[in-house]
């Protein structure tokens, strides 16, 4: 009969625990992030980085008084997935912003679920300039990523400074992130080299399992550089095919990668496999072979006990830094108002890791550029890094 | 255009169809005898991939140890296959397809799910073993050792598979369960040995294809969902439940892919589509699969 008691006094306890945490009112953040599927492999990091952030931010007594909380969400990279997440943390669970999605699909879906209900969304990672295209831009939404316009513009100008260079090749994966950051780095690359030309443009799909005969096609047309945004395990399996057929020293390792395949989570994958001497880009180098900002070192030594890695994700500071840039608004505005805080976040500057960055009061965005180098073997490292990792933040072509 | 890069551009698209033969293989060999279409073929290949990865941690690092791993991982798979034909997968024969397309529908889901639980959504990776690490050069173009010895290994598995099926004893009981399952029941034969069996032997298939393809690939969660698709593309065009309609078919959608990645360089994934909607209009059974009656 006790044992009754103690089990309805349990149950009792247990309904009425959701009305008691309510009581202690918190600042409710949704967070619809990839957790399961390929995109999971970036997805966790980013969350991982959003959770530091969260707690740091809460060991300091919150903001305006609150507590943050997190509300994580699988959003599985679907867009309808994201779109009914969406809709469900705002009308159900009352969040008051929405952080998170990670690519080009999910965005922008979630952009309009955002602009319908009136509430601040910051994007960390999607990057296709799609997002905030005049069309599709409104007062709640914000970018923390880089876009694809920068991303190409970065990428080509690396190429155009290597004189001997004459015909360019480009493999890229056949969707929208891929499209867009090729025509920005084939728009910056004609104007700023018109004796180069492009020799070649393979498009495989994401996902693809063999890129052999994609590899084999290009080399067939004996180009001097390429422009490579295969990214992610898609990138693991490309390297790691392409190597032995001879194709990266074919071109002598002048290819250059716009999609973050300068970060320890790829070096780490293909470890020995990594094709030394090719270029790429991180928004946190992490392992930082040069002159390495006190912030950042601090930021990675906590993000290494916050996840207990070994050497951490560079992927992480997004998430993170997302989070800051919203408390930073919540306090400049004063408020939870979605209204105010989306007037604040215009034109603020706030600091992440890697330094100042500041929300373009007219485009909405970050307007951030990444990390890039040329990638060395590691000397303490089992693994690539970039070596003397260079800010590059390209607009387009001027004269 | 020079011969040698037609020629190098025919033994990549032969690389992708090995590839992909060894994967399609047991989809089909399952198809044939047991008429389930088993969609979770694909989730049997990426353990696989993530049991060769583990047994490659556990074991020395010596020059062998490549394929004790990649037989670790088959064996391994085959042992899970078992488990679920005799503990689930039998208990569904006698139901509608429908019902054994959700099931290993499911599967995919729970074993998507678990290898996430045990190996996380890192991507991993294997390097090629050390003897087949090098490449070697034919008529100008480069052909890594390691696809050559996948390009020999694929007809080696489909030859095995024909003699076993053709000429074994096992291999007629086999042929007999595909066409008459009752019949051969009422003739005593152990028709659930049988399928138990087939079952196996297309896990291992599966599990040995994951593998075998980690030096060349990643390992990441979502190879399962991509890989099935590609091998049941390979299967349709070949023709459902034909043998070697699938080792042909696989060899055509490598060429096909191939080559058509010259003609039209824009739309990879097109030109293979477009053969299987050519196939499925004019030929529904597929090129070397029978109509049903």
């Amino acid at each position: 009969m006790s044992r009754c008691r103690i089990l309805a006094a349990a149950c009792l306890a247990a309904c009425l625990a959701p009305f008691a945490a309510g009581a202690e009112s918190t600042i409710k953040i949704g967070f619809p992030m990839p957790l399961s599927g390929p995109a999971a492999v970036y997805g966790a990091p980013v969350t991982k980085g959003a959770e530091m952030a969260v707690q740091e931010i809460n060991a300091h007594g919150g903001v305006l008084g609150h507590k943050l909380e997190l509300l994580e969400r699988d959003s599985k990279a679907s867009a309808d997935e994201a779109v009914r997440l969406a809709r469900e943390l705002i009308i159900k669970d009352n969040v008051d912003f929405l952080v998170g999605t990670l690519t080009s699909a999910e965005a922008p879906a979630v952009s309009t679920i955002a602009k319908e209900n009136r509430i601040v969304f910051i994007a960390p990672t999607s990057k296709s300039v799609q997002l905030t295209s005049p069309k599709n831009l409104h007062p709640y939404l914000f970018r923390l990523a880089s876009n694809t316009d920068i991303e190409g513009h970065s990428a080509a100008s690396i190429i155009a400074g290597w004189k001997e260079v004459k015909r360019v090749a480009i493999i890229a994966p056949d969707y929208a992130y891929g499209r867009d950051a090729v025509a920005a780095f084939i728009g910056y690359l004609k104007k700023a080299r018109p004796d180069i030309q492009i020799v070649d443009q393979q498009w495989p799909k994401l996902g693809q399992s063999d890129f052999t005969p994609f590899i084999t096609a290009q080399m067939g047309t004996h180009p001097d550089a390429i422009f490579c945004d295969v990214y992610g395990g898609d990138f693991v399996t490309f390297a790691k095919q392409a190597g032995p057929l001879g194709y990266f020293k074919a071109v002598n390792n002048r290819l250059v990668d716009g999609g973050e395949v300068g970060t320890t989570d790829e070096a780490q994958a293909l470890g020995a496999d990594y094709p030394y001497g090719i270029w790429s880009d991180a928004y946190d180098p992490v392992i930082w072979a040069g002159d390495e900002p006190p912030e950042h070192k601090a930021f990675i030594e906590h993000l290494k006990a916050f996840t207990h890695e070994k050497y951490g994700s560079g992927w992480a500071i997004m998430g993170y830094s997302a989070i800051v840039a919203l408390t930073d608004a919540i306090k400049k505005a004063n408020s939870t108002d979605s209204d105010k805080v989306s007037k604040s976040l215009l034109g603020l500057t706030f600091d992440t890791p890697v330094g100042k960055r500041t929300f373009n009061a007219k485009t909405h965005e970050t307007e951030m550029g990444e990390f890039w180098g040329q990638m060395v073997k590691g000397e303490h490292y089992p693994f690539a890094i970039i070596s003397n990792p260079k800010y590059l933040a390209v607009g387009p072509f001027t004269d | 255009m020079d011969v040698s890069f037609l020629f190098g551009q025919f033994l990549g698209g032969l690389t992708t169809a090995m590839f992909l033969f060894l994967i399609a293989s047991g989809l089909s060999l399952v198809f044939g005898v047991m008429r389930v279409l088993n969609f979770a073929h694909g989730s049997f290949y990426m353990i696989g991939a993530y049991l060769a990865w583990q047994a490659m941690q556990w074991l020395e690092p010596t020059l062998h140890r490549f394929w004790l791993a990649a037989l670790v991982a088959a064996l391994g798979v085959a042992l899970l296959g078992a488990v679920i034909e005799r503990v689930l997968l039998r208990h569904l024969y006698g139901r509608e397809e429908l019902y054994q397309l959700l099931f290993t529908y499911a599967l995919v889901l729970i074993l998507g799910d678990a290898a996430k639980a045990i190996w996380g959504t890192q991507q991993l990776s294997v390097s090629r073993p050390p003897l087949l690490a090098g490449g070697l050069d034919i008529l100008g173009t480069t052909l890594p050792t390691y696809n050559l010895f996948i390009m020999l290994i694929g007809p080696a598995i489909a030859v095995a598979a024909w003699l076993l099926l053709t000429r074994s004893n096992a291999g007629r009981l086999v042929r007999a369960a595909a066409l008459d399952r009752e019949m051969l029941g009422a003739l005593g034969a152990n028709v659930g040995a049988i399928y138990t069996g087939m079952f196996v032997v297309s896990s291992f298939l599966a599990g040995l294809a994951g593998a075998l393809v980690t030096p060349i690939q990643s390992i990441v969660p979502g190879m399962d969902v991509e890989i099935i698709v590609e091998a049941f593309i390979v299967v349709v065009i070949g023709g459902l439940g034909s043998f070697w309609g699938t080792f042909w078919g696989s060899v055509i959608y490598g060429q096909v892919l191939s080559f058509g990645i010259l003609v039209f360089p824009s739309f990879s994934i097109f030109s293979v589509f477009a053969l299987m909607a050519v196939i499925l209009i004019v030929r529904p059974w597929g090129l070397f699969g029978r109509p049903i009656r």
